[in-house]
């Protein structure tokens, strides 16, 4: 087993449904993300990117195969870990489509939230999440309520607490969709120096080219299963 | 570590502080429940103390006055006061009767004494106006809740009173006002008959003679240093009478007025609790269910349940903390607009606030429930 590999998917399978109406989204996949890759996944709708997502983030249960997540197997045909949760708020990062905040929490709040639970003392917690927020140019609004910012601000916020707990997978379902241009290439920049830096594992679903080009291999889903291409520079 | 309870409830303050209100004041209506039990027993004995005799003699074989209809000779007083170690004794006559005032109905409980007696039943803590009686006829002294004033003019019987002193919250165990009489008139009142009587036992050949002299009952002091039960004792061995000391006499009254109605308020009183504790139940299950969304989040982001949960039952024990809080100052506000007395003690409202918070922790298990069931995908939806 390589130290590089970070996600390792071997014949992961996922049905939905039984009988009549049974759907098989993910149809024997095999694949293996090393760390400090940044990836894009790109389907269409409906494809299974996010049931893909949601596998590697250990949220809902494979039908069958093998999940590695670094040096630890955490599925082979049933959960071997036993706390899942313990898992996402230790190692992996979500990023969604909407940012999906905890309304009743400011910023600073939701972002410390996670490492908070973990155990990292709030004073550092907020002088690590201060750092992120002025990365993602929205410290001036730490202590507003998500209510009081734009959908854009959101979801800057959103990043930052997908960041907060030094995941080892960064999981992201289009996270720059709800930006503008300028500020979706700077989230992507910061994407691409968090995977290099600190070798972090970066599956991004996008649609945007411009996204894509940043991003180290392109996952795609065809005929229910995985294939990689290279990514096209534009010269 | 934040605390999430704290945060969720001063994000929608507004809301927590009207529906605790709302909680409070069904808590507080619990508290005023148990307030009308304590005054009921309150009162009831309320004359009893106010007399403070020792022993009470009354009729034979019977509970009297108040439990039972007793008759005794005035005079025995007399043979009372030479019985060894008895040291004060006194006639009274206790009756219901009805006044009019201002051409309404009213009933009150008569306590008939003699002005110039050893034992008054009027307390004088309890006497805010005017004086005790005087004389030995056509004065009155009445109980602030009766409605009449100082100097007022009352008819009673074939004669015509005057109120020369007001007491306040001087009720008989029943409830009804109480009114004093010099014991003369209220023996009129009590056992004379009407002419109409009088004629119509002439005319059935059964005519009686009205007996002035009898009374309800003989209340006596016992001198120092004789042991009361053994004093009362003798008094039923030799004098073929019943008596009571004033704890049997209470003892009577709270058992036969008040444990029938303490049985009817205390059913209302755990109904009420039950109904407080399903309310707080629906709404930490409602305000469980607007946050399913953020709980789902939570658990995505791999908050474990034992934080949700404690944001849950915080949240419901901080609910039924402030409905207490009002429930209290509902009650304080309102017990004394109640036309019955309402006594509100602190032993009362602590054990309501143990009973609340133990309904609370049960009522935070249907939100606890939805938590721990709740599915981390509904958050992502696709
Ligand atoms: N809980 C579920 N029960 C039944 N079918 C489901 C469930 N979740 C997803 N599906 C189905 O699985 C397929 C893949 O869904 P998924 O959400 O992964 O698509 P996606 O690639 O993320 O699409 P989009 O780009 O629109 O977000 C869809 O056909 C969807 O209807
Ligand atoms: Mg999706």
């Amino acid at each position: 087993m390589s130290t590089q590999q970070s996600i390792k998917i071997e014949n992961l399978v996922k049905e939905f449904g039984k009988g009549d109406s049974l759907l098989r989204v993910i149809d024997g996949a095999s694949f293996t993300v090393n760390k400090g890759e940044l990836i894009a996944l790109i389907a269409p709708s409906g494809a299974g990117k996010t049931t893909l997502l949601m596998m590697i983030g250990c949220v809902i249960n494979p039908t069958s195969g093998t999940i590695w997540l670094g040096d630890e197997k955490v599925y082979e045909d049933k959960w071997i870990t036993h706390n899942s949760r313990k898992i996402r708020r230790e190692k992996i990062g979500f990023i969604f489509q909407a940012h999906y905040l905890i309304p009743f929490l400011n910023v600073i709040e939701n972002v410390t939230l996670v490492p908070q639970t973990n155990g990292v003392s709030e004073k550092q917690a907020k002088a690590d999440a201060m750092k992120l927020l002025e990365y993602l140019d929205i410290a001036d609004k730490a202590y507003s309520k998500p209510s009081a910012l734009s959908g854009g601000q959101n979801q800057r916020v959103a990043i930052a607490r997908a960041l907060a707990n030094n995941p080892q997978i960064i999981l992201a379902d289009e996270p720059t969709a709800a930006l503008d241009s300028a500020r979706a290439l700077s989230v992507i920049q910061m994407l691409k120096k968090i995977a290099t830096e600190q070798n972090v594992a970066i599956i991004m679903v996008t649609h945007d080219e411009r996204m894509v080009q940043r991003c180290d291999k392109i996952m795609k889903i065809e005929n229910k299963k995985i294939v990689f291409e290279t990514v096209d520079v534009p010269s | 570590m934040i605390n999430l309870a704290q945060k969720d409830i001063s994000h929608t303050f507004g809301k927590f502080v009207v529906t605790a209100m709302g909680v409070g004041m069904l808590l507080g209506i619990v508290l005023i429940m148990i307030g009308v039990y304590r005054g009921l027993i309150v009162d009831a004995t309320i004359l009893v103390h106010d007399v403070s005799a020792d022993i009470w003699v009354v009729q034979e074989d019977t509970l009297g006055p108040f439990a039972e209809a007793s008759r005794i000779h005035e005079d025995l007083k007399n043979t009372l006061k030479t019985t060894q170690g008895i040291d004060k004794a006194e006639a009274m006559t206790f009756q219901n009767i009805q006044l009019y005032t201002n051409n309404k109905p009213l009933r009150v409980t008569a306590v008939g004494y003699d002005p110039f007696g050893e034992i008054n039943p009027i307390n004088a803590e309890h006497l805010i106006e005017g004086r005790t009686l005087k004389q030995s006829h056509y004065e009155v002294v009445v109980s602030s809740e009766t409605g009449l004033k100082l100097n007022e003019k009352i008819n009673l019987g074939r004669n015509q009173y005057t109120v020369v002193g007001i007491t306040k919250k001087t009720v008989a165990s029943s409830g009804d006002p109480l009114i004093y009489l010099s014991l003369k008139d209220a023996q009129e009142v009590q056992f004379s008959f009407s002419n109409a009587t009088i004629r119509n036992d002439k005319a059935r050949g059964n005519a009686q003679q009205s007996d002035l002299h009898l009374v309800n009952a003989i209340v006596c002091s016992v001198k120092k240093g004789y042991n009361i039960a053994l004093v009362a004792n003798d008094i039923s061995q030799w004098k073929h009478l019943s008596t009571f000391t004033q704890d049997e006499q209470e003892e009577i009254l709270i058992k036969n007025v008040v444990e029938k109605s303490s049985k009817q308020i205390g059913l209302f009183t755990v109904i009420l609790v039950i109904v407080s504790t399903i309310i707080i139940g629906l709404i930490i299950y409602t305000m469980t269910l607007e946050k399913i969304k953020e709980i789902s989040i939570m658990k995505l982001i791999g908050i474990p349940d034992s934080i949700i949960i404690k944001m849950i039952v915080q949240e419901t024990v901080l609910l039924g903390f402030f409905a207490f809080v009002f429930g209290n100052i509902f009650s304080y506000f309102t017990y004394d607009k109640f036309p019955k007395r309402v006594i509100l003690e602190v032993p009362d409202a602590l054990m309501l606030f143990g009973v609340i918070l133990v309904a609370s922790v049960i009522a935070s298990f249907v939100g606890v429930g939805k938590v721990v069931h709740a599915d981390p995908t509904v958050a992502i939806g696709g």
